[in-house]
């Protein structure tokens, strides 16, 4: 991205443009307007709807049922009120961490030795062990959500934590491996093995060596499975009760049989949104190089 | 470096008795679909492939495989060349595309039910969209709640949504186009067109294989969208096989008929992830 930036920096440099001048600059330079026209009009069509439901999480309730609807008006903090003190919406929020975070240790446990084994050693059934591992995420959730919601309500599982956390694996863990390992492979096996022939065990090698140079793949990894456990959706659906509901289906309570309470469900949605636009200002980078990971060789 | 041989599989344990522990549920379920396993009426009695007959030969279960196809090929096009598009105008532009792709993507990032619960505020009677339908002289549209209209609104929201997700992978696929492959194409006289189905398609290939991996299994197994706005409806006209599994078994606790239904969409997600990686595999090593 840089590079191509200082291109063309360079290039501008290097032919002074005389305004008028040459008809292919002129042309150039109107399809830049174009593009940037086009941009500009998904941009609009993105933000709409946020910058919508941002506006309705300010209003009254008179203000929002009225036809045509009001682009100013004077507006209330009493949707964020009402949905930050009450247990409605926070109970839920607070579930959402407990069970989003703890199955991002869990799979770290599990996922950083399975992605190290995959990466850097040569046995058996490799192969397969990884594609299995990564066809869970390419199952239908409730392929196996159903049989567990049965199950789960037999063991105790079911309107649990722990069983949640264990559920989560299905989304969390497949993604995960699949990352690390790309970013495992890519990087050049000799350093370990230089730690290798200093004497250094196996574990040391991974330890000071590896670990720190996949330090930023693994971030990418966790971000995106936080916010891929963050808005899961149908496992919660189906195995959260009254106990742990978490805030995609809590957000829900707010659209009742006949009435929505649309003020503190527009006030709920802004919260909930939070933490996927932190990371996009903070990891974009790192996460399309997630995505990316073993496909494009930079 | 030496090892042990027992030691890849010491550190595939966790995962390995995960993957068992999976089988549990999964071939519990897969027992089902063979029987007439209601909830409430005792345990499950084998009914030999008949829930698989239903689904094949009765018009709802047709109906559902056709809106699950249907939705999937519409929406992994749609987004293809909305998001590619996008993704070559942003690196036409240069450094401010780097401001743009910051907004472009944040839909992605909200949770998809949240995302889905914004349009339908915005897609009701009375709602914005209506209101600017009718300042530039159309007619209020019955969105989500038209029979004809559904699924087409729901498939606006996954554009609106996943768009972003094609643009960025995308994106970094061109990024491996080597600038001079397309120059000198140019050089030849090739045109825009020309230039980028002979050049850049084909070394967008294997971002592309992700890509089409997953977005069409993604939208084959289309769930939080469609269940958030219109519960499948209305009557039936968003119901493809995961909603549709989800009311046999949650709703009417018919256990048999949701888990044909939700194998069939397995297989078809499973065969579309088996090619696509495959190809992906070849073309690493080739």
């Amino acid at each position: 991205m840089s590079s191509t930036v200082v291109e063309s920096a360079a290039r501008a440099q290097a032919t002074p443009t005389f305004p008028g001048t040459s008809r292919r600059e002129r042309s150039r330079k109107l399809r830049r307007s174009a593009a940037i026209i086009v941009l500009t009009l998904w941009t609009v069509f993105a933000l709409a709807p946020i910058a919508w439901i941002l506006l309705m999480s300010f209003k009254t309730p008179g203000d929002i049922v009225v036809y045509p609807p009001k682009f100013f008006f004077a507006p209330t903090l009493d949707n964020y009120v009402k949905v930050l003190s009450g247990s409605a919406f926070m109970t839920p929020f607070v579930n959402s961490l407990i069970v989003t975070l703890g199955s991002l240790v869990l799979t770290l446990l599990i996922g950083l030795p399975t992605a190290y084994a995959l990466a850097r050693f040569k046995f058996r059934g490799r192969e397969n062990i990884a594609f299995s591992i990564l066809s869970l995420r390419f199952a239908p959730e409730l392929l196996i959500i159903l049989p567990l919601y049965l199950i789960f309500q037999k063991i105790g599982l079911y309107d649990n934590y722990l069983g949640l956390i264990l559920a989560y694996q299905l989304v969390t863990l497949p993604m995960l491996v699949w990352m690390l390992r790309s970013f495992i492979e890519d990087l050049p096996v000799e350093l370990e093995e230089a730690v290798a022939m200093d004497g250094g065990t196996r574990w040391t090698a991974f330890r000071h060596v590896l670990f720190r140079l996949i330090a930023p793949g693994l971030g990418a990894s966790m971000m995106l499975s936080f916010i891929w456990a963050w808005n899961s959706y149908t496992l919660p659906l189906v195995l959260s009760g009254k106990n742990t509901q978490v805030i995609t289906t809590g957000i829900q309570q707010y659209i009742a049989y006949q009435s929505i309470d649309w003020g503190p469900m527009a006030a709920a949605t802004v919260v909930s949104m939070v933490p996927g636009i932190l990371f996009a200002l903070f990891s974009l980078r790192w996460i399309v190089g997630g995505l990316t990971a073993g496909t494009v060789k930079g | 470096m030496k090892h042990k041989p027992s030691l890849p599989y010491l550190l595939l344990l966790p995962a390995l008795a995960l993957l068992v522990a999976i089988l549990y549920p999964f071939l519990t379920g897969a027992w089902w679909s063979f029987t007439s396993y209601r909830l409430n009426r005792g345990a499950p009695v084998p009914n030999w492939g008949e829930n698989f007959l239903n689904l094949f030969s009765s018009g709802e279960g047709l109906h559902a495989i056709g809106i699950t196809l249907g939705y999937a090929v519409v929406v992994v096009v749609l987004e293809c060349l909305f998001g590619i598009g996008l993704a070559m105008l942003l690196n036409y532009v240069g450094r401010i595309g780097n401001s743009f792709r910051l907004l472009i993507v944040l839909p992605l990032l909200l949770p998809p039910v949240v995302a889905a619960l914004m349009w339908k505020v915005m897609l009701t009677e009375n709602g914005v969209v209506n209101w600017l339908l009718e300042a530039v002289g159309s007619q209020k549209l019955l969105w989500l709640n038209g029979p004809d209209s559904a699924l087409w609104s729901v498939v606006l929201i996954d554009v609106w949504i996943f768009t972003p997700f094609v643009m960025l992978l995308a994106q970094a696929g061109l990024k491996s186009v080597p600038k001079e492959l397309s120059e000198a194409s140019a050089m030849d006289g090739a045109g825009p067109v020309r230039n980028f189905v002979s050049v850049t398609l084909p070394m967008l290939m294997p971002v592309l294989v992700v890509i089409v991996t997953f977005r069409g299994i993604d939208s084959l197994k289309m769930f939080d969208i469609i269940y958030t706005t219109t519960k499948g409806g209305p009557v039936d006209a968003t119901t493809n096989l995961h909603v549709m599994a989800y009311l046999d078994g949650i709703r009417n606790l018919n256990f048999g008929a949701a888990m044909a239904a939700l194998i069939v969409l397995w297989l078809l997600c499973y065969l579309i992830s088996f090619f696509l990686l495959k190809a992906r595999r070849k073309e690493a090593f080739s």
